[in-house]
């Protein structure tokens, strides 16, 4: 159990470029810290300093208050598991597990004694001889999880470990190490691309790009005030819609590209270009007000229990995806009227895209 | 169907035909080193085996007398034996260490060092060869063991092999190791030699082989009859042959050859297995 600091953490590569830009964080103890971004965003980077595999070009990270900016990976009291499981081919699975105590010199005993435990956790009881080729995806991160734990380390590092897993099983997945973590309550910093596995896991969501931390808060904070049009569109599930606009005059509604006008509530300058967001869910059909927005259906996607339209808008055909629960069947090129409550509607700069 | 039978009668007879073809020339010396001498020289090489092969093969294996005088059969097939091993042994543990040591530590000129080593796979032995025996002679390694086999053990072919190799070994499993704290020399000693049981297997193969054919250099750096290996053996049979004015000793030169062919073959035969087994079973 321990907390995590990162304090102005910048990473610079040799030939000269900057993979991540100065981030601060402090992960609590027992917290659960999913880092989220695009590929390339710095995450998985960010997440191998933590563990001490790349170098720290300035800033310090300490767990528990101790620096450990120059200490060796094995010696950071951290375990990880990796995307395509890392395990050691030749070794059985009760061997991969035991090898990291056995080097740091436990007793044969207490070794197995640990390996056994997490194997009952794990429920890989009956896997432990075999070898890792023998198992299935989900096993092998099992196992995976299980060298990690059989460490009881502070920390936990967890890089994309789903990632090679099939649908069905990655939501299997992703309930265990959420039920394994609160179990043992180990502080965990998680790298993930996928916005459902950060939303889901997440005590707090670092929202990372190009080697910024873009947003830092709970889950549903982030989702309902996203802090850049970047979070806006990368959190969320379809993407929420942008459409830019200009803030009227009387500050009470915004006028879209094609001179629709969409009321606002919110305290904003007049005459300001804006990037209105509007999620997909928050969107709703209505009959033609002074507040609404007519678009025409492109395609339609029906999931049973809810259905995708995706429609263009206006003269610039700007993209509008409309979520509605249950059913519906639409052509292409039906007019739909759209409406979203003023309040569910985020504002963001056009020049900086920050939120408004 | 008709044709594809055709077809496989015309590939087999086209293999079957090469393997005589191949398998011919061995028979010939298996069979001819059966018969007496007297035999022999008068009616030339033969096809059917006769009634001397615990005459001809026990005196060449364990009779002094047999050979040019002064060693047996035995013997030359020991030290080939050390030296095919000396030389393969040698030759995986070598290149191993210096493949980890270029694929795996960032040092200065690693690359060119890299390069420099590759190089010398142009350079065969027979081009350094007079260099290499002054080293040996000064270091009074001749008539040795050790002056037999150190001066070959350095492979740019086994080093180019392994290289290959661990490139292919995924990163995690090192930051895996790292990890679990395991240092260079755990991490080679736990993961990466056992991962390389196959390329050892198949290293060690074609060392042996090589190491057991050697010819040239044995010949300039044992003067001592008893450090002789198997294949000099031969050609000194044949040299004490015609000495003397007697019949020469055909049958005996055979069976050397026969003897000296078998422990590649088994060699190849055995770790042949555990090759493929290793290509079967590895995963990385």
């Amino acid at each position: 159990m321990a907390t995590l600091n990162l304090k102005q953490v910048e990473k610079t590569y040799a030939h000269g470029y900057k993979a991540i830009h100065g981030i601060n964080l402090e992960i609590a103890d027992g917290e659960f810290a999913v880092l989220v971004g695009p590929s390339g965003c710095g995450k998985s980077t960010l997440l191998r300093m933590i563990a001490g595999l790349e170098t720290i070009s300035t800033g310090d990270i300490s767990i528990e208050d101790r620096v450990v900016n120059t200490i060796a990976p094995a010696d950071r009291d951290i375990a990880m598991v990796f995307q395509n499981y890392a395990l050691y081919p030749h070794m059985s699975n009760y061997a991969n597990m035991a090898y990291g105590l056995k080097n740091r010199g436990y007793s044969k005993v207490e070794i197995d004694r640990r390996v056994r435990e997490a194997g009952t956790i794990l429920q890989l009881t009956e896997l432990l001889d075999r070898k890792p080729r023998q198992l299935s995806g989900g096993q092998r991160q099992r196992v995976a999880m299980g060298r990690a734990i059989v460490r009881e380390p502070k920390v936990f590092l967890f890089d994309e470990p789903l990632s090679n897993l099939d649908a069905k099983l990655r939501v299997d997945m992703r309930l265990e190490i959420k039920n394994l973590q609160q179990r043992l309550g180990t502080t965990s910093v998680y790298v993930t691309h996928d916005q459902v596995e950060a939303m889901t896991l997440a005590d707090r969501l670092i929202v990372m790009n190009g080697g910024v931390a873009e947003q830092i808060g709970s889950p549903i904070d982030i989702y309902n005030a996203p802090a850049t049009q970047f979070v806006a569109g990368f959190i969320g599930s379809p993407s929420m819609n942008f459409l830019s606009g200009r803030v009227s005059n009387d500050r009470s509604h915004v006028v879209l590209t094609d001179g629709t006008r969409l009321a606002l509530d919110h305290n904003v300058a007049e005459n300001r270009d804006v990037i209105v967001g509007i999620r997909p869910e928050h969107l709703s059909i209505t009959t033609p007000t002074s507040s609404s927005i007519a678009a025409k259906v492109r395609i339609t996607e029906s999931l049973g229990a809810e259905t995708l339209v995706y429609l263009t808008f206006g003269s610039k055909n700007e993209a509008i995806t409309l979520r509605m629960q249950g059913t519906h069947k639409y052509a292409a090129g039906d007019e739909l009227t759209l409406y979203s409550n003023p309040a569910q509607i985020h504002l963001f700069d056009q020049a900086s895209g920050r939120r408004i | 169907m008709y044709q594809s039978k055709w077809r496989s009668l015309t590939n087999h007879i086209i293999l079957i035909l090469g393997s005589l073809f191949m398998i011919m020339p061995v028979w010939i010396a298996f069979a001819s080193s059966t018969h007496t001498r007297e035999f022999l020289f008068q009616n030339g090489l033969q096809f059917m085996p006769g009634g001397h092969f615990f005459d001809n093969y026990g005196k060449i294996l364990f009779d002094q007398s047999a050979t040019k005088g002064r060693v047996t059969a035995l013997q030359m097939l020991f030290n080939s034996m050390v030296l095919g091993l000396g030389f393969a042994i040698g030759k995986v543990i070598i290149s191993m260490m210096a493949a980890y040591a270029i694929v795996y530590f960032r040092f200065r000129l690693a690359m060119p060092l890299f390069w420099v080593i590759f190089a010398t796979l142009l350079l065969p032995l027979e081009v350094r060869i007079v260099p290499s025996y002054e080293v040996v002679a000064k270091l009074g390694l001749l008539n040795s063991y050790t002056g037999l086999i150190l001066p070959l053990i350095a492979s740019a072919t086994g080093t180019f092999f392994f290289r290959q190799f661990y490139r292919s070994v995924p990163d995690e499993l090192l930051e895996a190791a790292r990890l679990d704290g395991a240092g260079p020399w755990r991490f080679f000693i736990d993961i990466l030699v056992p991962l390389s049981v196959t390329m050892i297997a198949a290293i060690f193969i074609i060392m042996f082989v090589v190491g057991w054919n050697q010819y040239l250099w044995p010949l300039l750096m044992t003067t001592d009859d008893q450090l002789y290996t198997i294949v000099i053996g031969i050609k000194q049979v044949y040299n004490s042959l015609y000495e003397g004015g007697q019949i020469p000793q055909f049958p005996k030169a055979f069976a050397l050859t026969i003897m000296a062919s078998i422990p590649p073959v088994l060699v190849v035969v055995i770790f042949q297995r555990m090759f493929i087994r290793g290509l079967v079973e590895t995963e990385k």
